[in-house]
């Protein structure tokens, strides 16, 4: 069974905002010029649950010493994470550890999606490759937080080494964190493994998708001429 | 002549009346026209040049081919995905050609808040009916609706909510849906295909995969640009190259244009407003299949909440935003839907069931850009108002969707919220969904981080395009544009960027300066 810390599953589980989406006198509508707005008023009817002005302030300053934190934490040797190395996988740009994280997470949430996760993983790990930076940097620092955070969800093992149901569970804590920077942490991880999942063939029997026209049909383009082209 | 940089080694020097700096809406617009007047013109392209057999309609390839950092940008916080082109075309390649002219509100706007007096619809009529000649824009053909605009209509009627078929830049349109990839079929009148040949014909010389690092400043006057040819894959570089002007005109989008002068000026108005119009998504199950692949994505807009509206005493009483009718491809469908799991593939599921619309906030807030150890970052927050915008928009997207006859509708944040009925729209709709990182999140019309204005403390660029530090430097594209247009702002850079080039060629005559 998932353990949650009890403040996290309160935010996740309260009730909507009774008053969200209504408007009170005379607010909002500052001239860009006017300076910019503190998020969300503290005085704002529309605030989500759980979250105020201070609470963001928390956040913030939480998401820094989080990533701080991040940096501090080893990377991890092949021989801790050998997942890679029994993938066959040659990394480009994650870590072995990292790499592990990925499919570990790749492994929780495609469930019976009929992509291996270490495909999904070893494509990533290209992917990030050619983006470079800030982007692969950012997804390191996300792999690392995920696999060493799980102490905030109350769970004294690592995300690698929690079964397939409990990191299901433990993502669904970051899903619905109060915490801005959780709620970006699953985000991110799921963004990718969805896309590079469902951009693979073998999805279209869940899907239905029957493929782009230029796979089916054949229709010439337009010419067009660009004069000399080196 | 299209050079590629990605097919050169060493180094390139060259030399012309003017050099543009991106080769989109902006840039393209500006570069022909002046070509074609004489004009000796040398254009810049970070990406690559890609051509309709390039265009795989795979959305892996797409993104990684000509989006900007592999269409895997987001804000600082990743809540927000930024979408925009790295290619020859610029945005235009993968825009869904949606052209409205501004809305003469905008303008009003403009002309009273940034004192740019010649911005009146009748100063820019003959630009955009050029334009919109040149580009054969026309209001989309009834064929050319899929099921999911049909039924959107149907929504819009049933609550006599206003809504249109936009005008868009297309001829002979067949349907197939991948516009937002590429054209494979050179229908879509992108800049790639109608401009970007004339220029070339004309004796313009385009550079692909050429990335400018420095803008050259003698004595307060741009004198050229510098930078690296690159290896379209890698980014590796393949060699430098030089170009002296007597005009460099930056034409890189909202992100480019702004990355580039944080690299060379000290100047406090770069990037310190960055408009998106964050696009949310509401998808709605209509428990059978619908078609929402075909036809164009984009062929029905719903108008009737463009502009905010207010109580007699000055409340927020609803609106600031347009919707449009949007079809995705499965692996970005993939990463807006709820859930995880067994949950998600099981809404995966439902993919071809699926209708779909987003938002163009007309945000009051902007983000900004900015240089964070030497890395182009973004920073944007929906805050006060625009808050209100996105809630008021989940709501109305739903009241279309129920009234079309969705069996549900689905607001894709991470609570999974799922509306039946008016009383769940009234319930379960709140802000929380619109939290940063809540749900998926993304921005597309990047606009206003070197504003045109008259005061030099608050746009980079005055009333003509010209930088108020630096003679002979202008700015044409995005960037320049002063705030959210409220619409889709392709043809009002185009227009815009039209206008600037007739004052550069009035102004210095085909000799240059």
């Amino acid at each position: 069974m998932p353990h949650t810390t009890g403040s996290e599953a309160a935010a996740a589980d309260r009730a909507p905002s009774p008053g969200g989406g209504q408007v009170s006198p005379g607010r909002g509508h500052a001239s860009p010029d006017a300076g910019r707005a503190a998020p969300f008023p503290a005085d704002h009817p529309a605030l989500p649950p759980g979250i105020d002005r201070r609470g963001f302030l928390r956040t913030a300053a939480g998401g820094t010493a989080a990533i701080a934190l991040a940096s501090m934490i080893p990377a991890g040797c092949g021989a801790d994470y050998p997942q890679a190395t029994q993938d066959g996988v040659e990394l480009q740009a994650l870590s072995p550890k990292e790499y592990a994280v990925l499919r570990a997470a790749a492994e929780a949430i495609l469930d019976n999606v009929p992509v291996p996760p270490a495909r999904i993983a070893r494509r990533i790990d290209r992917e990030l490759a050619l983006a470079g930076d800030p982007i692969l940097t950012d997804m390191k620092t996300v792999l690392t937080l995920l696999e060493h955070m799980t102490l905030l969800g109350g769970r004294l093992r690592r995300f690698t080494a929690l079964d397939a149901e409990d990191r299901v569970a433990y993502l669904h804590t970051w899903a619905r964190s109060r915490f801005t920077l959780r709620r970006a942490v699953f985000q991110a991880t799921r963004a990718f493994i969805y896309f590079f999942a469902y951009c693979d063939d073998a999805t279209r029997p869940i899907t239905g998708f029957t493929g782009p026209w230029r796979e089916r049909v054949e229709i010439p383009a337009y010419p067009v001429d660009f004069g000399e082209v080196v | 002549m299209i050079i590629q940089g990605t097919h050169r080694t060493g180094d390139v020097r060259d030399r012309a009346d003017v050099v543009v700096v991106g080769t989109g809406a902006g840039g393209a617009t500006l570069a022909v026209y002046l070509a074609e007047r004489g004009w000796d013109v040398v254009m810049l392209e970070k990406g690559g040049f890609f051509r309709a057999e390039d265009f795989t309609q795979r959305e892996e390839d797409a993104l990684a081919d000509f989006n900007g950092r592999r269409g895997l940008d987001t804000t600082a916080d990743n809540a927000i995905f930024l979408n925009y082109a790295e290619a020859v075309g610029g945005t235009t390649v993968h825009y869904w050609g949606d052209s409205f002219r501004t809305p003469p509100d905008r303008l009003q706007r403009w002309r009273e808040k940034f004192g740019l007096e010649w911005m009146t619809e009748e100063e820019l009529a003959p630009h955009f009916d050029a334009i919109e000649q040149e580009l054969g824009i026309h209001i989309a053909e009834e064929r050319l609706l899929n099921e999911n605009n049909r039924l959107v209509r149907q929504g819009c009627e049933a609550l006599g909510i206003e809504a249109h078929i936009p005008p868009t830049a297309r001829v002979d349109c067949i349907g197939c849906g991948w516009t937002q990839f590429g054209c494979a079929y050179n229908r879509k009148t992108s800049q790639l295909i109608t401009t970007i040949p004339r220029i070339s014909k004309s004796g313009g010389r385009i550079y692909s995969d050429a990335r400018v690092e420095r803008i050259l400043v003698e004595n307060g006057r741009a004198t050229g640009v510098e930078g690296v040819l690159v290896d379209r894959a890698t980014k590796a570089p393949r060699g430098r190259f030089r170009v002296d002007a007597d005009l460099v005109v930056l034409a890189g989008g909202a992100l480019g244009t702004a990355e580039l002068l944080l690299r060379n000026f000290d100047d406090p108005t770069v990037g310190r407003r960055f408009y998106i119009n964050p696009h949310f998504w509401v998808f709605a199950d209509f428990g059978r299949e619908i078609d929402n692949v075909s036809g164009i994505p984009c062929a029905y807009v719903v108008h009737e909440w463009r502009l905010v509206r207010r109580t007699p005493s000055g409340e927020y009483a609803g609106g600031g935003y347009i919707m449009l009718t949007s079809h995705q491809s499965p692996g970005i469908t993939a990463t807006m839907l709820p859930e995880t799991g067994a949950a998600h593939r099981e809404r995966m599921r439902k993919y071809r069931h699926l209708g779909s619309l987003m938002s163009v906030i007309d945000e009051d807030h902007p983000g900004r850009v900015y240089l964070d150890g030497g890395v182009r970052k973004t920073e944007f927050r929906l805050q006060g108002i625009d808050v209100l915008k996105a809630v008021d928009y989940l709501k109305n997207a739903s009241r279309i969707f129920l009234a079309a006859g969705a069996k549900e509708v689905w607001i894709p944040d991470v609570y999974g919220t799922v509306v039946r009925s008016e009383q769940d729209i009234q319930e379960r709709i709140t802000a929380r969904s619109v939290q940063p990182n809540a749900q998926f999140c993304a921005g597309s019309h990047l606009l206003g981080t070197a504003p045109l204005g008259t005061d030099p403390r608050d746009s980079f660029a005055g009333p003509t395009g010209e930088a108020h530090r630096v003679k002979g430097l202008y700015v044409a594209d995005g960037a320049a544009v002063p705030t959210s247009v409220s619409v889709d702002p392709s043809l009002t850079i185009m227009g815009v960027a039209r206008w600037i080039a007739a004052g550069i060629h009035e102004r210095h005559g085909r000799a240059g300066v």
